[in-house]
């Protein structure tokens, strides 16, 4: 009689890990596949809450269906929906005072002291993108094409891309571009620029269109058995109505008293107004370095355009396998840009309007940081995996510029901000 | 597109073309039977494309800048 020797009981680490995997399946689509050695299907979902405190939080499931054929190619459908909520900067200033604000819709709401005016909102966004790979050869191909649409903004899309692997393999040297044709259909119609807002000056009542033409050029290559490198070149254009139609600006005070110097005039608001053309361009460095089991991941983006906006992104993950097949993803992010040439806190009464002003946070002088994790596991007797994420990012800016004036230099007019993300994916290929 | 810009591909194009030819020597060692570590999935600029796009929604609506990975996409009106 043969002896075998008694079957280990699982680590406490196993039976973690399977638990979690568990916890993460509940709720996740339940996918029939067949055991087969070549996958013909691969599905993919996440699910994102974002949320920032006291103001926008949003929801954004998306699933991406793919037909993977034998030769390479691949067929893949991918809908998105996205439901905002919430509140967004109006692009008013913040003061010590109470003030009463006026929206380019018309609608008043009185401010909190000391914080950033906002105004609410709620979208819902569908979207659904096709995409089409053909390998040729050396050769590469892709496109695809997208249809998006919420309430006051649609988009339709066209890209696409062509690789070339050269040297064995080592190099793939990359040729794509793309166009979106856009339209902005605000409620209540597109405000006239630089108006005050309770003249309910329109611009126009129907769509306002607007056109991306996107370039990319770049190159990866394999430098050792363990490094690979590549650089991104893009290029794009955009024509159009730019501009945010729901930002305001303050007109603040120039009477030289304490109670007046500074603040912002209730009822005295502006639309913003924005060039009708940009150009941006951008250069990126990848990195993807493998270490004994870990691999690092680092990418630099250097950022222009001639609104003015210069940013430097630096971003770096480090994965690590762990024992079970699971593994371990902490990710930093450091952002940071200069403001565009028109960026502005408030506008000064009784000064003539600048051509293109606009107090939007996201033209100005801004910086952040990220910190994440992500985890990752394959579901136990099946060839898919879960992933689960959690990333906080801080934002903030130069709240006390030189040119302050009177109350403002009391306040913060960049006030950070924390938000925080939650993603959960699952995919599987079957 | 005015000068500097100009200046700053032609630089990247250098910088493109250094590349393809400068680490040749380096990247000839790469035998095909050296490649099990780059043939792993995870051995990719972007091995979770969609948390990637998750991502870039969230920073192009939060900042001023965007792009760099791929061309296309978007359609969306937060920035």
């Amino acid at each position: 009689m043969q002896l075998s020797a008694p079957t280990p009981a699982p680590s406490l680490r196993a039976r973690l890990r399977a638990a979690a995997c568990v916890l993460l399946a509940t709720g996740a689509p339940v996918m029939a596949h067949a055991e087969s050695a070549t996958p013909a299907w691969q599905f993919d979902a996440t699910g994102l809450g974002y949320t920032e405190k006291a103001r926008t939080s949003i929801f954004e499931p998306v699933a991406r269906i793919s037909r993977l054929f034998a030769d390479g190619q691949s067929l893949s459908a991918e809908g998105t929906l996205d439901v905002m909520t919430g509140a967004s900067p109006s692009g008013a200033q913040p003061t010590s005072q109470v003030v009463t604000t006026t929206s380019s819709s018309g609608n008043a709401s009185t401010s909190t002291v000391n914080t950033v005016p906002t105004k609410p909102f709620h979208d819902f966004r569908k979207a659904l993108e096709l995409d089409w790979v053909l390998p040729i050869g050396l050769f590469t191909l892709s496109s695809g094409g997208h249809v998006s649409r919420e309430r006051d903004y649609g988009s339709v899309g066209w890209h696409g891309q062509g690789s070339l692997d050269l040297d064995h393999h080592l190099s793939t040297v990359s040729l794509g571009g793309g166009v979106n044709h856009d339209e902005v259909f605000p409620m209540g119609g597109t405000p006239m620029g630089l108006e005050p807002v309770t003249a309910h000056r329109i611009l126009t009542t129907g769509h306002d269109r607007k056109t991306v033409t996107d370039a990319m050029i770049g190159i990866s290559r394999v430098l050792t058995r363990r490094w690979l490198f590549g650089l991104n070149g893009e290029r794009v254009h955009e024509e159009g109505y730019l501009t945010e139609p729901y930002k305001i600006l303050s007109v603040v005070s120039v009477l030289n008293t304490p109670d007046s110097l500074g603040v912002p005039l209730a009822g005295r608001e502006r639309t913003e107004n924005r060039p009708a053309r940009r150009n941006r361009t951008d250069v990126l460095a990848s990195s993807v370095y493998h270490l004994q089991d870990d691999v690092l991941y680092t990418t630099y983006r250097y950022y222009w355009d001639d609104w003015g906006v210069k940013s430097h992104t630096v971003d770096i993950k480090y994965r690590t396998d762990l024992p079970e097949h699971d593994w371990l993803q902490p990710h930093l992010r450091f952002y940071t840009q200069t403001p565009a040439d028109f960026f502005t806190f408030g506008i000064r009464d009784g000064e003539p309007p600048p051509k293109y002003a606009s107090s939007d946070f996201r033209l100005g002088p801004l910086h952040s940081v990220s910190l994440g994790l992500m985890y990752g596991c394959p579901v136990p007797k099946s060839p898919g995996e879960f992933t689960v994420r959690g990333e906080y990012m801080r934002q903030w800016g130069d709240g006390h510029p030189a040119g302050a004036i009177g109350a403002q230099q009391g306040v913060d007019l960049f006030p950070p901000l924390d938000t925080f993300t939650l993603v959960a994916g699952y995919s599987v290929q079957f | 597109m005015t000068v500097r810009p100009v200046v700053r591909l032609a630089a990247a194009a250098l910088l493109l073309g250094a590349l393809t030819t400068l680490p040749g020597c380096a990247a000839m060692s790469v035998k095909p039977w050296d490649r099990d570590l780059l043939s792993e999935r995870k051995m990719s600029f972007n091995p979770l494309p969609m948390h990637m796009a998750l991502d870039d929604h969230v920073y192009f609506s939060k900042e001023g800048s965007m792009g760099g990975q791929s061309v296309g996409g978007g359609g969306c009106g937060c920035n």
